[in-house]
Formats: C-alpha cells, structure tokens, sequence
C-alpha cells in the first residue's frame, strides 16, 4: 500500500466499509426466511417506503407480501390496497386466512388524490400496510411520501414498473421481482438502507397454484378440438 | 307561578350579526322596503332610528346594511333562542315575534335561589351575543309587560313586583287604541289607578274584554298557555347580508352553527353520523350537501374539517346568501367499551372513523370499498364489494374448503392471445347460472405464459380462450 493510503488510514481520513456498525431499524419480518437474512435479519422496514419493481402482475408479488397481510389483519390494523391494477379476488383472500374485514380496497381519479390519500393513511395509527400501485410518480412525489411514511411506522409498498430501477429513489428499500424458472420469484434488491445492496435470492412460489402436488401430465384436454388461441 | 320574560329588542339584527365577520351599522326594513323597523346601535349612532325612510337612512349612511324581515325568517329566529333555553328551563311558550316565556317558579330550587336563574339565563345570552331585556312577574302578562318596559329586576317579592306595575304608564301597558284613548279620557294615567278601580263598573264603562285582560295582568283570571315542545331535529341557519362568494368566507359562521350542534348534541347525549348543509342561492336552485362520518362523531373540529374537505372539492357554483344545517339522524351515544385499562382499543377506533370519514369526504362514498366471499360457483359472482364498515368481530380462520383460485381476478376476461409455455392443471369445469341467465360453462386451467406470468385460463364453450386471473 502507498505511503500516501497508509497516512490517510491512519488519520481516520477514509471511511472503511467493512467496519460499519450496523444500524437498527424497526422493521416487519417478511415471512421468507431466505429474503429475511438477506435483508440483514429485518424485513420489510417500517416507517420508510418500500419499492417492488416488476413488469407483469402474476409472478407472486402478492404471495410476496402475504404473510404480512396475514399478520397485519390479525392485529387488528388496516390493509389499504391502493388503485390495484386488478380487483384481489376476496375467495382466494379468505382461503389463505387474510381477515377481510380490515382489507379496504380505494380508488381514485387523479394523482393529487393518490398522493392525498396515501399519505393520510401513512399517517394513521389504524393502518398496518399500505400497498399502492402508483401510476407514474417524479422523484419528487416520491419524497414526499417517504416523508409522510416516515410520519408514521407503518409499511408501505409501492408497485412500481420494472424500468424504474434506473431511476434514483427515496425509498428505504427497492426490490426487483422477476419469474424464475421453477414457477418461483427471483428477488433482487436493488437498495436497502444501512449496507450493500446487490443480494440476490429465489423464493419458491410454486404453492400458490398448488403446483406441488400437481404434475403436468394431469392436465386433460377439454372436449372440444382444436388448438389454443 | 312565577314568570320570566325574554323580550329580544332586535333580534333579527343580533341573528344577522352573528354570522358577520365585519361589524358594520345594520338595519331591519320591513316587507315593502320603505321603512326602517331594527336599527342596530352602530345605526342608531349615526342617527337612524325606528320608522325613519329607507332613502333618509341611506342618505345619513351610505355603506349601510339592510335586510329585509320576513315573517317566518322572524318565527325561525325565535325558535331558535327557545331551544337553548329549553336546556334551562322545561315550560317555555313562544310570543311571537320577538318574546319568550319561561316559568322559574319550579327552577328556583334547582339552581338555588332567583339569582341563580337570572345569571344562568344573563350568561346564556351573553355566550350568544343576544340583547334581551328581562323580567319577572307573577303572570305571564305581567312578566311581559315588565321586560318590555326595561324595568325587569331580579325578585320575586309580590309588592314589589306590583309596585312596578302599578307605576307603568298606560301606554306601556299595551291597551289597544280605543280602549287607552276611553282610559284617558277618565283621567287615567297610570295602571295602578285603573287596577284601583272596582271589577263590575270597569267591564259596564269600558268592555268585559279590557277587564278580562287587567283581570289577567293581575292573575285574578287563569291564563293558560301551552308549554312549547323542541322539535327532534337540529336546525341552524345563518342568514347573509352581503353575498357570499367564496367557500373560505362560510367557514366563519359554520364554525359558531357546529358549536352550537355540538352544545346540542351533548345535551342530548347523542351523535349524529350525518349532517345535511344547504346553500342558498340568489337565483339558482339550492346546493345540498351530505356530509356523512363513518360513525357516530358529535366534536365540532371534526365536522368543521370534513366540511372543510368537501367543501375544498365543490367550489360554489353561485354566490350564497343563506346557510342551513340540518340534522335528523340521531344515534345513541356509545359507552367507550371497557375492554382495556388504558382505553387502546377506543382510540384505535376513533382514529380509524377519522381516516374513513377523510377519505370518503374528499374522494367520495363509492371510492373505498371491502371485500367479502360470496357463495356462487362462477369467479364473477363469487365475491362482493360493499361499502366501508367497521368490524371487530374475530377474525376469519382459514376457509381451506375453498378451492384454489388466484389472488388476483381480472375485471372481466381477457382474451388469450398467445399460447402457454407450460400447463400445470385442469381442467376444472366451472357451469352454472342458467338460474338467472347470466349463464356460465366453463373449463379452467392454470398455465404459465411466456413471461413468466402464472395465469387463470378458461376456455368457453363458444368463445375461445380467456385469462380470468393472474396467482399474483
């Protein structure tokens, strides 16, 4: 090493990454062991925006994030489901045990209301989850919610287009989402707050069309010929 | 039976008053427009009085206000002043057009001697910015002509109280034309030299009519009134002398009309979840709007902010001059429950109305909805959507009967436009409906697309192929 590096080690002048004390955050485990350890034993972080980038609904993003649906109803706090970009459809809701009581589905017409609503539910104490499916957002929309995010300590996941991961972002925690092989869910986070980003994991998500028990050859042609199209 | 009287000298004037940021000099003019019949003290200064022209008290103030007095604006008015009353005393009789009537004869115990009363009553209607002059008799009569006099004092001892009769001049004492005219003619001037005068010779000189009235006055004769009951409905308005043209400029007067909702609601012990507010116009139809909570709220501030809310998402369509707020439905005041120590769980409810009720009051009713499973065998009727309640029943368990369906239905069905990669199950044959012709015969699949996508695939009998959802 240079004689020049050796004094500014000495000195305390270089700010050395593998002696970062970690940080603490309160955050909400997500239910996946795999992802968990690699999002430093936390989870999805509390007070601070979330981000999942994807490109098609149906990967199980939903599956993602159901455990904590799962835990957050049970408590007693609200699900808000903010202009989901398909209805969830409340029988398969109920199979898996979420308490549809305290799951409110909104809606609204312009993007001013959006931003109005999702942040006066941040800022409630009765909400456990805000998942909201934004339509285009500037940076500077994005701020501002973290800040009202951070006015509460509740969750919040934006699901976001999987072409934004090059734009720069606010939130605490970005997650890129794409389909594995196996009927899985490739996660890769793109940024977390307090270490290095660039994990990579694969949750199995084959349970969720009960896959698992279910080869293909099972399937049976309908009675009717021709091809499909 | 002792008797208070509440004479309001300008009650019109002090409702109008009210509602008005700016204090300015004010009159009352009557139907025709020709003649001043109120003049507040600001008007009076610069010498408008009663009965004077409109044109000469233009003329002396030039930036005068006016209104115009309306016979059932005047009874409303009044109605009002007897319903916060009603909260002090339990026998009120209305004497339209500008007095009230309460018995205290049976409060004095209650309050604690006749002082007691008059400073509730004084303080009542300081609080409300109202001048009423007061007075105490034994007889309606003589409790009215007492306060109209001015010469109302706080005692209930008879002679005195007659003394002050007795001294009143004879036109004070409301005697019609004919019958004062006769009196004074006999050389009568004051109501104690015609009280003096014996029963019989009075009813043969003058009419049994006047006897009856003086018999009245001294309560020789019954005067029954009959007690005023409040109605079961809350109803405040705020009348404007200039137009209003902005929503910021109803919030003034809406603040002191929820104040008083709120004072109302208290004393009744109840809450309300709905509140109707009318905004009169010049020459369009009336604005109504339903300001609706999600559950029972009586606090004013929060009245006040949905109000708000609304308000910012409906701008006027024309200039307001009058303000109505209405509210009819009534519930019970819940008793917090007392499940924990600390009361969590009670704020947690009350947070959770605050935030519906924001909600709902600027995106409107229909934007928030909740789920729930409904039994039918086709994925479009197999759920519903209903509006926004609070439940704190136990939670769901795990309905593992159902059959595995996607977290996420389409709207309506897509149609397939490429072939799957992979087919995983199926098929499971959806048919049903020809109960209601909304007919379904259906075949369902799972299959993964080319993107990745695990999807919820049907073929129709007639159609084709369809994705119907998306294992999210």
């Amino acid at each position: 090493m240079s004689e020049l590096l050796n004094t500014l080690m000495q000195d305390a002048r270089v700010w050395q990454g593998h002696r970062h004390t970690q940080t603490t955050q309160p955050a909400e485990p997500t239910g996946y062991q795999v992802l968990d350890n690699q999002l430093g034993g936390l989870g999805w972080p509390r007070g601070a925006l979330s981000e999942c980038l994807l490109d098609a609904p149906g990967i199980g993003e939903l599956h993602l994030l159901l455990p904590l649906i799962q835990r957050v109803g049970g408590e007693g706090k609200s699900v808000f489901w903010l202009n989901p970009p398909h209805t969830p459809y409340a029988p398969a809701l109920a199979r898996e045990g979420v308490n549809l009581d305290q799951v409110v589905l909104i809606h609204t017409e312009d993007e001013a209301d959006f931003l109005w609503t999702l942040e006066n539910c941040l800022r409630s104490p009765v909400t456990g989850l805000v998942m909201a499916w934004p339509g285009k957002l500037a940076a500077r929309e994005v701020r501002r919610l973290q800040l009202a995010a951070e006015a509460g300590s509740n969750v919040c996941v934006l699901f976001r287009e999987r072409h934004y991961a090059e734009q720069n972002s606010p939130a605490a925690l970005r997650l890129e989402l794409e389909p594995g092989d196996q009927q899985d869910l490739k996660v890769k986070v793109l940024k977390r707050r307090g270490s290095w980003p660039g994990q990579c994991c694969s949750l199995a998500m084959a349970q969720r069309a009960d896959l698992a028990f279910r080869e293909t050859t099972r399937v049976v042609r309908g009675p009717w010929s021709g091809s499909t199209g | 039976m002792l008797w208070l009287y509440l004479h309001f000298p300008h009650l019109v004037l002090d409702h109008i008053r009210r509602s008005r940021e700016d204090q300015g000099a004010l009159v009352v003019v009557e139907g025709s427009g020709q003649k001043v019949i109120q003049a507040c003290p600001d008007a009076r200064e610069q010498g408008i009085h009663r009965g004077m022209r409109l044109k000469t008290a233009i003329s002396l103030a030039p930036d005068l206000g006016m209104v115009r007095a309306d016979e059932t604006q005047e009874a409303r008015i009044l109605e009002d002043q007897a319903r916060w009353l009603y909260r002090y005393a339990a026998h009120i009789v209305l004497v339209p057009p500008d007095g009230l009537l309460a018995e205290i004869g049976s409060l004095q115990k209650l309050y604690g001697g006749l002082p007691a009363v008059w400073q509730t009553v004084e303080q009542g209607l300081n609080e409300r910015r109202l001048n009423a002059w007061i007075g105490i008799g034994y007889t309606p009569l003589a409790a009215r002509l007492i306060a109209r006099a001015g010469k109302g004092e706080c005692t209930a001892d008879k002679g005195h109280i007659l003394r002050a009769l007795s001294q009143m001049p004879l036109l004070a004492a409301e005697f019609n034309q004919k019958a004062c005219t006769r009196l004074q003619r006999l050389g009568l001037n004051t109501l104690g030299e015609v009280f003096a005068l014996p029963a019989s010779e009075l009813a043969r000189r003058l009419s049994p009519e006047l006897l009856a009235y003086i018999q009245k006055i001294q309560g020789a004769r019954p005067d029954p009134r009959a007690p005023w009951q409040p109605p079961h409905s809350f109803r405040q308005q705020a009348d404007f002398v200039q137009e209003i043209e902005h929503t910021q400029g109803l919030l003034f007067p809406l603040q002191r009309m929820l104040a008083e909702l709120e004072e109302d609601l208290c004393w009744r012990q109840q809450d309300t979840d709905s509140l109707r507010l009318v905004l009169r116009h010049r020459h369009s139809e009336p604005t109504r709007l339903q300001i609706r909570t999600s559950g029972p709220e009586h606090r004013a501030d929060n009245f006040l902010n949905l109000i708000r809310l609304r308000l910012e998402q409906h701008s006027l369509s024309a200039p307001v001059i009058s303000m109505a707020l209405v509210v009819k439905r009534f519930l019970s005041r819940e008793a917090p429950s007392g499940q924990d120590l600390l009361g969590e769980t009670r704020d947690l409810n009350e947070a959770w109305h605050t935030l519906v009720s924001r909600l709902q009051a600027r995106l409107g009713d229909q934007a928030l909805r909740q789920l729930s499973p409904q039994a039918d065998h086709r994925p479009e009727r197999a759920w519903s959507a209903s509006e926004v309640l609070r439940k704190t029943g136990t939670p769901l368990v795990p309905a593992t009967e159902l059959p595995r369906r996607p977290l996420w239905l389409l709207n309506g069905p897509q149609p397939l436009t490429e072939a799957p990669v992979t087919w995983f199950s199926g098929p499971e044959r959806i048919s049903g409906g020809w109960w209601d012709g909304q007919r379904v015969h259906r075949d369902y699949y799972i299959a993964q697309l080319n993107s990745g996508q695990l999807a919820w695939v049907f073929r129709d009998a007639r159609e084709g192929w369809f994705v119907h959802g998306w294992f999210g």
